[in-house]
């Protein structure tokens, strides 16, 4: 009975990968199909010079520089002119402290003023017209010969009945290999909540996809079912935090979905951020060397988790913000504060992820490498000052690249996270058969070596491609969003998963110092997981679509693409004004 | 927004960057794990029940040293047996480093990659191993060494197979001693003297000091000394034995004069001694089965002009292992070049090892005057008789001062014989006597040798 019983949970932990590789495909195609062809619905129309300027993006900037979305070769106009963007009551340009102004129908604007099919938008000596793009004045134009394509996305249904699959065949495992069934309730109350989240998620916000909210909780639920074969009431912590984190994402997707309210907010935020660090060090206490909990009754949270969701918001903006306010000193200055007060908690994992954030956003923000060396500049010099007063901290890190000299003192984690992956092969020893568990830190520091033994390293590695797909994917609805503010967050918040994979993930396979941060959805840590779900909601604030089926009920668009006032009955053929640039897709 | 999507590449290069390390990590896993998994504080393997479903472990002539029954890793009815291949075959833990049992346990558990440690029990199944020890010797050398400290290792010179190696203290495997720790009996009983251990070589260096004076000095074969039994060599005394009288390099071998061999090292100078002394192993370590043997040291940097002429009689700082002096010995009966040892024959039925030859110790002529030299000191000095009755032995003893009138005995050399061409190595610590204990030590064991 035994033998067969063995051999059943062989077969299962087989077909894991398998069923996780399905999922994964499922879900990434899904998202990939579902996007919206590429093409203009206004234009802008320069009868001068006889162009027309496709207008693609929810906001385009317009001047004479060359990364300009709609670039005007004319010396009176500004490098960085004017922004011309969507909002969900129409269309408005705004002056960005370009020299010569903007007129509307003659009259000088100051900030956002609406724009309306047959204005004329003049910029310095170039007057443009604003025209839909199906404008019949247009001689070039080919009528469509074919209706607008629109890919079909895998129906929710079918995700969550893969989901379902998966969790059994694992939780199946896991009962076998334990012999009991104590983690039943788990598997029982987390699939529940695998099919009731999505239904809130359609039927009160009227959200239509739900493909990312599916690979976090396909991650989740992993996470849940190792923890929880280990150690029943932490998983259970695990459990609520899901939920909680679920509930965080459709928070933070309500509190973002209008991008010009948000951005009132920032002082507000700036404070905030600066505040739960501060507090932190002020009423914190340390555990595991790091000063970074704060202890709330029975609940101990770790402020810094959400001091990343608010750093976010401090970084991002919207793109005639943007360009009318180009230095980052306001961002620095929170930057240097953030990470100053990490340092002074030791919690140098989290510094490093501010730090690195920093790095992206400033990036993608100012186009400047001069900021991206200068920073980096700063920070090595910081870092040794550092090191020159307190050279104890190094001591911390000796072990990094040669953790085998250090077996039995600061490299004692690592080698054992190396010998029981090897031990795990491709497919694991199987759920609860480990001996990874029984180290300190196990279920979040070491947790990719844990999943290395017990699921083999094929999970490990589908886990990790998970949280890169994140990024590429967030990389991919950058130029589709609604605003540069989305752009920007999205792959922010999508590096910051990524760096933390990162930083988790090599520091405990001795690519990187082990720091002891937390593998995003996978770790067992409930502000760590309520944060990742915040930061997921960035990413998917960042497809347009996500927002689109409220407002269809509204009655005040009909489909995803910027458009003008009127329902557009055909469409022209994208060719027409095909982009030459390339996308990352996925 | 395109400026924005262009920079994002940023964040994009860090997720390839991402990917990269994975990719890395993956290979590096896939490269290692197989060594990684048999560290000794896996859990999954160096639990007691770690052997479950390991294969079994053979000697040469398919005498079962070990295997498992019924999940319970069992070890030779014979207790002398268990006793003697301890070192050899390893125990249940993994405490003796250089043992099959632990180097090689990934391959007795049969473990791959693919499947990791995670086979479902009724799939296991481990490889056998077939090792060319030989039981008979293996016994035969445990008696010899007795109580004493010491060890043993016999090797064929023309195949490489190791058919006896045992070191001494040694305990049962299947009744490991409670007080393994704290009994100084037991000192170093985890530690595998053959491989693990290098000891002052004493006269038996100077087979590697003749060696450099036939190459380097014109008059090493020529020059010839009368022997009062102590002489000042290099500022300070060299003592003999005993007085030997007058004699060449051939007879100051033969009687193991300290004060001709003292003088010789002197002659050649330090940096020729090292040179030599390096081709024959010295100062690096040998690879046996993949495992790595302590390494036999010679140093002479800093060393004042009566330290170096001790140092061409082995004592000084000198350091040998047992393996590298029956190298040495291999090496001579073969024309200068050894034929690498090893104790591993097949690993789940495919052959592990060939005939390798290591690199060259000293050229054909020196290795044939000194084959003939060490053939001499038997004849003349310990007798042929009174090594074996069975072969023809070419051999050298050493015994080996280390200080408060203790001294280790020592014998290493080899058979002529074409059925049994075996080199050897035996130290007994605190043996005071390389003729009076090694000799009978080696003989013993020769005696039980099989033949090839």
């Amino acid at each position: 009975m035994n033998e067969v019983l063995d051999i059943v949970s062989f077969v299962l932990r087989l077909s894991t990968p398998v069923m996780a590789l399905i999922i994964i495909t499922v879900c990434f195609f899904s998202l990939r199909h579902g996007r919206r062809e590429k093409r203009a619905l206004i234009a802008l129309d320069d009868p001068d010079r006889n162009v027309r300027y496709p207008v693609l993006y929810w906001e385009n900037s317009i001047g004479r520089s060359r990364g300009s979305d709609i670039r005007i070769s004319d010396p009176t106009v500004s490098r960085d002119h004017a922004v011309l963007l969507r909002r969900d009551d129409g269309w408005f340009i705004a002056d960005t402290g370009s020299k010569a102004g903007v007129l509307v129908n003659g009259e000088k604007t100051e900030g956002r003023h609406p724009v309306y099919v047959g204005d004329n938008i003049s910029l310095g000596t170039t007057v443009l017209t604003l025209r839909r793009a199906d404008d019949p004045t247009d001689a070039n134009d080919r009528r469509r010969t074919t209706p607008p394509k629109v890919h079909k996305t895998v129906p929710i249904g079918v995700i969550l009945f893969l989901l379902t699959i998966y969790m059994s065949i694992i939780s199946a495992e896991a009962m076998i290999n334990m012999g009991s069934l104590d983690i039943l309730p788990h598997a029982v109350i987390f699939v529940c909540a695998l099919w009731i989240l999505p239904l809130i998620s359609r039927f009160i916000f009227q959200r239509k996809n739900f493909e990312l909210e599916a690979l976090a909780l396909f991650l989740c639920g992993s996470g849940i079912i190792l923890n929880a074969v280990h150690d029943q009431r932490q998983a259970f912590i695990q459990l609520i935090s899901t939920i909680l984190g679920y509930c965080v994402f459709c928070f933070m997707l309500w509190f973002i979905e209008i991008p010009d309210k948000v951005m009132k907010w920032r002082i507000t935020i700036y404070i905030l951020t600066i505040g739960l660090l501060g507090s932190t060090l002020v009423l914190g206490s340390a555990l595991n060397g790091a000063k970074n909990w704060i202890v709330l009754g029975p609940v101990m949270v770790q402020p810094s988790e959400f001091a990343k969701l608010a750093y976010i918001f401090v970084g991002a903006a919207t793109l005639d913000q943007l360009q009318t306010k180009k230095n980052l000193f306001g961002f620095i200055i929170v930057t240097g504060l953030c990470v100053m007060l990490l340092f002074l908690m030791s919690d140098f994992g989290t510094a490093l992820i501010f730090f690195v954030t920093f790095l992206l956003i400033a990036f993608m923000r100012s186009g400047d490498f001069k900021t991206v060396i200068f920073a980096v500049t700063a920070a090595v010099l910081g870092l040794m000052l550092i090191l020159s007063i307190k050279p104890y901290i190094a001591d911390r890190f000796q072990a990094w690249g040669h953790v085998w000299e250090y077996a039995d003192s600061t490299g004692y984690q690592q080698v054992n996270s190396f010998v029981y992956s090897a031990s795990g092969g491709l497919f694991g020893v199987g759920l609860s058969k480990g001996y990874l568990q029984n180290l300190f830190a196990s279920e979040n520091d070491l947790v990719f070596g844990l999943v290395s033994e017990e699921m083999g390293l094929i999970m490990a590695l589908l886990f990790a491609i998970i949280i890169g797909g994140f990024m590429i994917y967030a990389r991919a609805v950058s130029t589709r969003s609604r605003s540069t503010f989305y752009s920007i967050s999205a792959c922010a918040a999508a590096g910051l998963l990524v760096f933390q994979a990162m930083l988790n993930i090599f520091g405990v396979t001795d690519i990187l110092p082990l720091t002891g941060v937390t593998l995003p959805f996978l770790s067992y840590g409930g502000s760590s997981m309520l944060s990742c779900w915040g930061l997921l909601a960035f990413i998917k604030a960042a497809d347009e679509r996500t927002y689109s089926n409220r407002k269809l009920k509204a009655g005040k668009i009909t489909s995803y693409a910027p458009q003008t006032d009127e329902t557009d009955d055909h469409d022209f053929d994208e060719d027409d004004y095909e982009d030459d640039e390339e996308y990352v897709e996925i | 927004m395109r400026n924005v999507e262009k920079r994002s590449v940023m964040v994009f290069l860090l997720t390839l960057a991402f990917f990269a390390g994975l990719i890395y990590h993956t290979v590096n896993l896939v490269m290692h794990s197989a060594q990684w998994v048999s560290a000794p504080y896996n859990a999954h393997i160096s639990d007691s029940e770690g052997l479950e479903y390991a294969g079994k472990i053979y000697d040469r002539n398919g005498v079962v040293l070990a295997q498992t029954i019924d999940k319970e890793r069992v070890y030779s009815d014979d207790e002398e047996l268990r006793r003697a291949c301890l070192h050899v075959v390893g125990d249940d833990s993994t405490n003796i480093a250089t043992a099959v049992q632990t180097v090689y346990r990934s391959e007795l558990t049969e473990y791959n990659f693919v499947f990791g440690l995670g086979l479902p029990e009724s799939m296991k199944q481990g490889n056998d191993i077939k090792l060319t020890i030989d039981s008979e010797m293996q016994r035969a050398a445990l008696e010899a060494l007795g109580y004493n400290k010491g060890a043993i290792v016999f090797y064929n010179y023309k195949t490489g197979e190791i058919v006896c190696m045992v070191s001494t203290p040694t305990y049962d495997p299947e009744n490991i001693p409670e007080d393994i720790e704290t009994n100084d009996e037991y000192d170093g009983a985890y530690l595998n003297r053959v491989l693990s251990s290098a000891y002052t070589p004493g006269s038996t260096f100077k087979l590697i000091t003749a060696s450099a004076a036939l190459n380097e000095l014109d008059d090493a074969e020529t020059r010839s000394y009368y022997c009062t039994g102590e002489d000042e060599v290099g500022g300070r005394e060299i003592t003999c034995f005993e007085p030997n009288g007058e004699v060449d390099l051939r007879e100051a071998l033969a009687q193991s004069c300290n004060v001709f061999f003292a003088q010789l090292a002197l002659d050649i100078g330090g940096d020729k001694m090292t040179k030599y002394a390096e081709k024959a192993g010295f100062n690096s370590t040998l690879k046996i089965d993949g495992i790595e043997t302590a390494e036999s040291v010679y140093d002479v940097s800093g060393a004042s002009d009566n330290d170096l002429a001790w140092s061409g009689v082995g004592q000084y700082t000198v350091l040998e292992t047992p393996i590298n002096m029956a190298v040495i010995s291999a090496a001579i009966a073969n024309g200068g070049t050894p034929v690498m040892p090893y104790f591993i024959e097949s690993i789940g039925g495919s052959k592990k090892n060939s005939t390798t030859l290591g690199d060259r110790m000293m050229d054909k002529d020196t290795a044939d005057k000194l084959y003939e030299m060490m053939d001499h000191t038997v004849e003349v000095n310990y007798g042929k008789y009174y090594f074996s009755s069975k072969y023809d032995v070419c051999a050298k003893t050493g015994t080996a001062e280390i200080g408060d009138g203790v001294a280790h005995a020592w014998v290493t050399g080899f058979c002529k014989d074409e059925d049994c061409p075996l080199a050897f190595a035996v130290i007994v610590e605190g043996g005071n006597s390389g003729y009076g204990v090694a000799i009978p030590a080696a003989t013993k064991v020769l005696d039980a040798a099989p033949t090839f």
